[in-house]
């Protein structure tokens, strides 16, 4: 720490005038970020009502959580959602991006077609993706069973709690893909072209070079990116809302939709509020652990 | 060696093309809606082409009551959020990336922090700080709002950029004798253009699309935004859906158009900030 | 550059002092009411453009600001403007929200408030009536009703060799297995008797009470004993028969296409809708003519489940004397016939025997039902007893509980939720 100090140390960096650069961001963040943030704790340790007195219930919110079957259900969607598209959009993601890379005719287009799905709206594309996946006319079972004959009966995606949460996710992951290639590129574009003649003259395949230069090179990149999008992921809600609404038997819910359910249809704000404190612990110290022990890893 | 390069070329334009199919059929399944009269139902198995495509939609939604000053209300509130974030968070950057002092690493982590709050959980509490601020029902109102919710991203961002320029920059002004706000505004601003854009981009994104906190805390007809007139077009028991695509559709034009104007130095402009 | 700065600041101040006077100056003569609703495009058309203007003429001192709101958005919206007390001054709300609110302490109990209010009250029918109460008072007035009725696809049964509509539930499962065939013999069922839009207590209450079952006692006080009566678990295996013959499209679960397109692709044979259906039709198939009949009788008779909005004024409002007069304005039979001919069905009984509803295409079969339909449960847990009355007919459908396993575990939830 001193020596960091001292390396830093010059007379500019000593001015005391720096803390007026933070004064005014602060100042927004305590108002309308902090300040909300207490309420809702407080929120959450009570029987919230919303015009008459509410009553303090200590931590019987946050005991009610553990003992309520759907919490589990919830988190359990919640995490295995981002499980899977989490490395999906990764993937996929860095796939457009080296393909995107290249010098080619008609790049940008294609980059402003892959970014597309970013920026149109989460309500509009469910909607969508609910009438793609209809078991009887969508457009996925067409091709799957009456052009390519890969299955023999329609599947009922909406009906079913695990193909409905499998329809949920390829959104998900359709969604992000351009997201993660904008950041890719960004990535690959930092890695200087040299490296590649030197190895290319060396003798190394793509593959090898892909190994030994991109994915060491772009180590930051994705952390950056596993803990974005992870944080992304616990807060995955429009889709559910739109597509299942939680059901069948409350089977694809996922910890926002249940808390909105139990806050804003039931009336329950105080175990609303409890809920979702929980759910930002569980996100605290997930990203917590992943900047922990991968972010220091990155030395070149 | 060329017909190998030329294979894989084959190959990628192959894969890229069947990637841009599956990312557009929903778009397209938008838009192709928008061009069709009376879709209270969205047809199964849809038709991509319409069979008696009409502009219907688009005149009417475009002449539907208030629609063009919602479209202005949108402007004006991702304009004011755009500058006050981005004004807001590249000084927070500038302070953080290069200077030390006491405190620092604690106040970042907890500015981070604010990325993993889940937004629905601060609706009410926010409504009520906002009647408490006299904020309510006012385009102006939700600006703060939006900016507090930008911040950490975008500090994140510039932070990183800045922590790349060497260090000389600053003490060489300062033997000019040069005020911190001046090389602030004078230098490192300057330098500064392509992360700039990137966050202007992300944060007027946002601040576009958001919906929840602008029904919430506007009453007023005339002040509403675009996602609320989207919104509006969906019934109790009915929906003409060609509306909804419709003016889904106008509300996205700008924003592709604005990403294919800035795409190369949207990229650029990342690859400079934090994420490398 | 300095002078004419200082005059700009003059000329400001003077400008905001006129705006404030002016302020004072409208404060003393004018009141101003907000109005919140849902109604669709053409139903605010006629509020705003006709029947507000009209009240304001005949109400000098009184100014009303109509705010329309998306109905997915308006509940939420709602609460949170009471969290900040900022609600409006009255709302029409869908009926089976007022429970709710008023127990809340949101409401204005309107029979405590208003003299007249019974001579309002009893000009409007009972069922919807019956939503405004709660807990020993009226917190509002309705406003316009609706209820389900069946449609038959008359080209279906023409084909199937039927006659008409079923008007017993033997007859409607007799006609619903009939119809329900694999017509291009591929193996899979392609056409079915009966379609339901999903298992949410609007699509299955009319089964429940034409079967005559109950969710609750008359008083509301508790769901064991009446929602696991032996009715109640037969009407519940009527549908579960149903559904096991094949004869319910997959709607049900989120499957197939819309019960709308179904009725008018041929391949759904009947469905239960509320009036909406006939603009709907009128847009995606102009063609089609559709076919309304009563609701098939069973054990309990013909009976639907009542759908509509309530008129309610809000605690907070500073200005109730206003609005109780734009309330008693809305349920003028001039405004009730002008919203009829929007599309919005009038809660008046002085109403029904004028021409325009009698020679009306559609409204006279849902005026009829009307008799005998049911308001869902009034009750301010409304949202958690739908939830317990979907999860009971889903596991008896396709979760492996039988009717009476499942009605009675959703009787003790409800059980616990009425206390």
């Amino acid at each position: 720490m001193l020596k960091k100090l001292r390396n830093l140390g010059s007379e500019v960096s000593k001015k005391k005038g720096v803390y007026l650069f933070l004064v005014p961001g602060f100042l927004f963040f305590a108002t309308f970020a902090v300040y909300p943030l207490l309420f809702s704790l407080r929120m959450s340790f009570l029987d919230w009502k919303v015009i008459q007195k509410s009553a303090f219930v200590g931590l019987q919110n946050y005991i009610r959580a553990f003992h309520d079957p759907i919490v589990g259900i919830a988190f359990r969607n919640t995490i295995l959602y981002g499980i899977i598209t989490v490395p999906g959009q990764m993937v996929l993601g860095l796939g457009a991006a080296l393909l995107l890379n290249r010098r080619l005719r008609g790049r940008v287009v294609f980059r402003a077609i892959y970014y597309l799905p970013v920026v149109t709206s989460w309500v509009v594309v469910a909607l969508i993706f609910k009438y793609i996946f209809n078991d009887q006319a969508g457009v996925i079972n067409y091709l799957l069973k009456d052009v390519f004959h890969i299955i023999p009966h329609y599947i009922g995606w909406l009906i079913e709690p695990w193909t409905a949460l499998f329809v949920v996710m390829a959104l998900g992951i359709w969604k992000g893909i351009g997201w993660s290639m904008v950041i890719f590129l960004a990535g690959l574009q930092s890695i200087p072209h040299e490296l590649y003649e030197a190895a290319g003259i060396d003798g190394a395949s793509s593959l090898q070079q892909f190994r030994k230069i991109t994915v060491p090179l772009l180590r930051s990149t994705l952390v950056f990116l596993l803990i974005m999008l992870g944080i992304g992921s616990f807060n995955v809600f429009i889709s559910i809302y739109v597509i299942t609404h939680g059901g069948p038997f409350n089977q694809t819910q996922v910890v926002l939709s249940w808390m909105y359910t139990q806050s804003f249809d039931y009336l329950h704000f105080g175990y609303g509020a409890a809920l979702s404190w929980i759910l930002f612990a569980v996100i605290f110290i997930a990203s917590f652990l992943q900047y922990k022990y991968l972010h220091h890893k990155i030395q070149y | 060696m060329q017909q190998r390069k030329g294979i894989a070329n084959g190959i990628t334009v192959v894969l890229l093309l069947l990637g841009a199919l599956i990312m557009l059929a929903p778009f397209l399944y938008m838009v192709s809606t928008a061009f069709k009269s009376h879709t209270y139902v969205l047809e199964l198995p849809p038709q991509f082409i319409p069979r008696e495509p009409t502009a219907s939609n688009f005149v009417k939604v475009w002449k539907s009551e208030n629609f063009r000053q919602y479209f202005l209300n949108s402007l004006l509130v991702t304009a004011g959020t755009t500058v006050l974030a981005v004004a807001i968070s590249s000084m927070m950057a500038f302070a953080f990336a290069r200077f030390e002092f006491p405190g620092k690493s604690f106040f970042f982590w907890t500015l981070m922090t604010a990325l993993m709050i889940p937004g629905m959980l601060l609706i009410i509490p926010q409504f009520i700080l906002a009647k408490q601020l006299h904020l309510l029902n006012s385009l102006w109102g939700l600006i703060p709002f939006y900016t507090s919710g930008n911040l950490a991203f975008n500090t994140f961002l510039l932070k990183g950029y800045f922590e790349g320029l060497p260090k000389e920059l600053e003490d060489s002004a300062h033997i000019d004798g040069a005020s911190l706000f001046t090389i602030y505004v004078r230098i490192f601003i300057p330098l500064a253009k392509a992360p700039l854009a990137v966050v202007t981009i992300f944060t007027s994104l946002m601040a576009w699309d958001e919906f929840v906190l602008a029904l919430t805390f506007l009453n007023d007809p005339s002040k509403w935004t675009l996602p609320i007139a989207i919104a509006l077009f969906q019934g109790e028991h009915m929906t003409e859906w060609g509306l909804v695509f419709a003016a889904s559709t106008i509300a996205v034009v700008p924003v592709i158009g604005v990403f294919i104007a800035f795409q190369r130095y949207f990229i650029q402009g990342i690859s400079t900030t934090g994420v490398k | 550059m300095k002078r004419s700065t200082r005059s700009l600041v003059l000329g400001l101040l003077i400008g905001m002092l006129i705006g404030v006077v002016g302020l004072v100056g409208t404060a003393q003569t004018k009141t101003t009411i907000t109005f919140w609703h849902t109604y669709s495009a053409a139903e605010n058309k006629e509020l705003v453009e006709v029947l507000i203007p009209e009240f304001e003429a005949a109400n000098p001192g009184i100014e009303v600001k109509p705010v329309q709101f998306p109905y997915d958005e308006f509940h939420r919206k709602l609460i949170t403007s009471m969290a900040g007390g900022v609600a409006p001054d009255l709302a029409r709300m869908d009926i089976i929200w007022v429970p709710e609110f008023a127990d809340m302490g949101a409401l204005a109990p309107l029979d405590q408030n208003f003299a007249d209010f019974q001579a309002y009250a009893k000009n409007t029918f009972a069922g919807p009536l019956s939503t405004c109460y709660w807990n020993g008072f009226y917190y509002g007035l309705p406003l316009d009703t609706n209820t389900r009725v069946l449609y038959w696809n008359k080209e279906m049964f023409n084909a199937a060799g039927i006659q008409g509509p079923p008007s017993t539930w033997a007859e409607f499962k007799a006609d619903a297995e009939a119809l329900t065939k694999d017509t291009n013999g591929d193996g899979e069922i392609d056409q079915w008797g009966f379609a339901m839009g999903g298992t949410y207590p609007w699509a299955t209450l009319p089964w429940l009470w034409s079967g005559g079952g109950m969710i609750t006692d008359p008083k509301v006080s508790e769901a064991s004993g009446y929602l696991d009566s032996p009715k109640s678990i037969a009407a519940l295996q009527f549908i579960v028969d149903l559904y096991k013959a094949g004869a319910i499209a997959p709607t049900v679960f989120g499957g197939g296409i819309g019960t709308y397109d179904g009725l008018a692709q041929n391949k759904y044979a009947m469905l239960l809708s509320g009036p909406w259906i006939f603009p709907i039709m009128k847009g995606m198939y102009p063609d089609l003519e559709l076919h309304p009949a009563l609701l098939p009788a069973g054990p309990g008779g013909s009976i639907s489940v009542v759908g509509g909005e309530d008129v309610v004024i809000f605690q907070q409002s500073d200005h109730k004397e206003a609005a109780w007069k734009f309330v008693q304005f809305m349920l003028s039979e001039e405004v009730q016939l002008a919203m009829a001919k929007v599309g919005q069905v009038p809660v008046l009984k002085s109403v029904i025997g004028t021409e325009y509803m009698k020679t009306h295409q559609y409204y006279p079969i849902y005026l009829e039902q009307l008799q005998t339909a049911k308001a869902r449960t009034s009750h301010p847990a409304w949202q958690e007893i739908r939830a317990a009355l979907i999860d009971a007919v889903e596991s008896a459908m396709r979760g492996g509980k039988t009717p009476k396993q499942a009605l009675t575990e959703a009787a003790k939830k409800i059980d616990q939720l009425l206390k």
